[in-house]
């Protein structure tokens, strides 16, 4: 789920493999038992401070599952509500809510609209082709 | 009505009102002026057909909406940090069954970092990799202490914090056992390496950036 390492850039792939697992067990850990979100929450914490301290990009879709106020991991259903809600411009959005600390985050649900990650273009390979081609 | 409003006022009025009437022109001068002012966004001009036609709401002025600040740092402080026990273990949530998964998923990612460990790998470069990797999940075993009773507690490393590991036993206990002056030793597919817990005081997130420097002995 993270950004696409390429053959060449080896060099945090071991931090890129911790982060990896630190989600995973963080995963795992609600898996086992809904209610420990006390660990899974460290485990995000850990998973966070390290990708900030090495400046680590991390994809839309992790960062979405976590809490940005208190850092628990949001699994719908388990750890956060999610639901459909018209806003006052009627558009549709979708609200997360985080069950434990109650902060909210609201997403905008437009089909047009798509995150720059999922773009062709975003993907390592495709930029280096478009460079290499008018040179 | 319109003549009413045109007309001057008589002197008695004058007097009690404390107001003087000005002449044709002056007044005209002023009312183009006030008109203009309460309607900045119509021309002199337009304000004229306006006037011919249609009442005037003169408290027009729009107000500037000052925005509002924005609220800045969603997260939470130390204190508040402290009162929700973001941390926290929960008693009931301490059984060694349910870490089992955990220690599965961590062997796995110790082989997929270390791409597979067989006899033939070399050490060094393993220790290399499991200085920056990480513990939680990993079954340790403390060999040495300075304080006796903590030597042979084993058990699955669930929290690691600066100066000390939580271990869950086989006993479902959750066990604090401090870095300092311990050395700690952890079992992957028969490949023992031992942690020396005093060079290990930081934050396990913060052991990914940090250089490890060759200092001093550790004698225990």
């Amino acid at each position: 789920a993270y950004n696409p390492t390429m053959a060449g850039n080896i060099k945090d792939k071991e931090a890129f493999q911790r982060l990896n697992f630190l989600y995973q067990a963080a995963h795992c850990v609600l898996a086992q038992n809904p209610e420990n979100v006390e660990l899974a929450r460290f485990y995000c914490y850990t998973q966070r401070t390290i990708s900030k301290r090495l400046v680590l990009r991390q994809d839309p879709s992790v960062k979405r599952t976590m809490c940005k106020k208190c850092y628990s991991l949001l699994v719908p259903g388990v750890t956060a509500t999610v639901r459909q809600r018209k806003s006052r411009k009627r558009e549709c959005r979708t609200l997360v809510r985080c069950l434990s600390c109650g902060q909210t985050r609201r997403f905008l649900n437009d089909p047009e609209h798509h995150l720059w990650v999922d773009q062709p273009e975003a993907q390592l390979e495709n930029q280096t082709q478009t460079e290499q081609g008018p040179s | 009505m319109e003549r009413q409003l045109n007309s001057r006022l008589y002197e008695d009025q004058s007097k009690l009102l404390g107001v003087q009437s000005q002449d044709g022109r002056q007044a005209e001068a002023f009312t183009k002026a006030f008109l203009k002012n309460s309607l900045p966004s119509l021309s002199q001009e337009s304000i004229r057909q306006f006037m011919d036609r249609k009442a005037v709401v003169l408290e027009f002025a729009k107000k500037k909406k000052e925005k509002q600040k924005r609220k800045r740092a969603k997260g939470l402080n130390a204190k508040q940090r402290r009162e929700m026990k973001v941390f926290q273990l929960k008693e009931e949530h301490q059984r060694y069954e349910l870490f089992l998964p955990l220690h599965e998923l961590w062997k796995q990612y110790i082989r997929d970092l270390c791409n597979g460990l067989k006899s033939g790998s070399n050490p060094q470069i393993i220790q290399q990799k499991l200085l920056k990797a990480d513990f939680h999940g990993a079954i340790i075993t403390v060999v040495r202490s300075k304080c006796p009773s903590y030597v042979g507690t084993t058990g699955i490393l669930v929290q690691e914090m600066k100066h000390v590991f939580k271990i869950i036993t086989k006993e479902n206990k959750l066990k604090v056992i401090p870095k300092r002056n311990s050395v700690f030793g952890v079992e992957i597919d028969g490949f023992v390496t031992h942690i020396y817990g005093s060079k290990f005081q930081l934050r396990s997130s913060e052991r990914s950036a940090k250089k490890f420097k060759v200092k001093g002995t550790i004698d225990l």
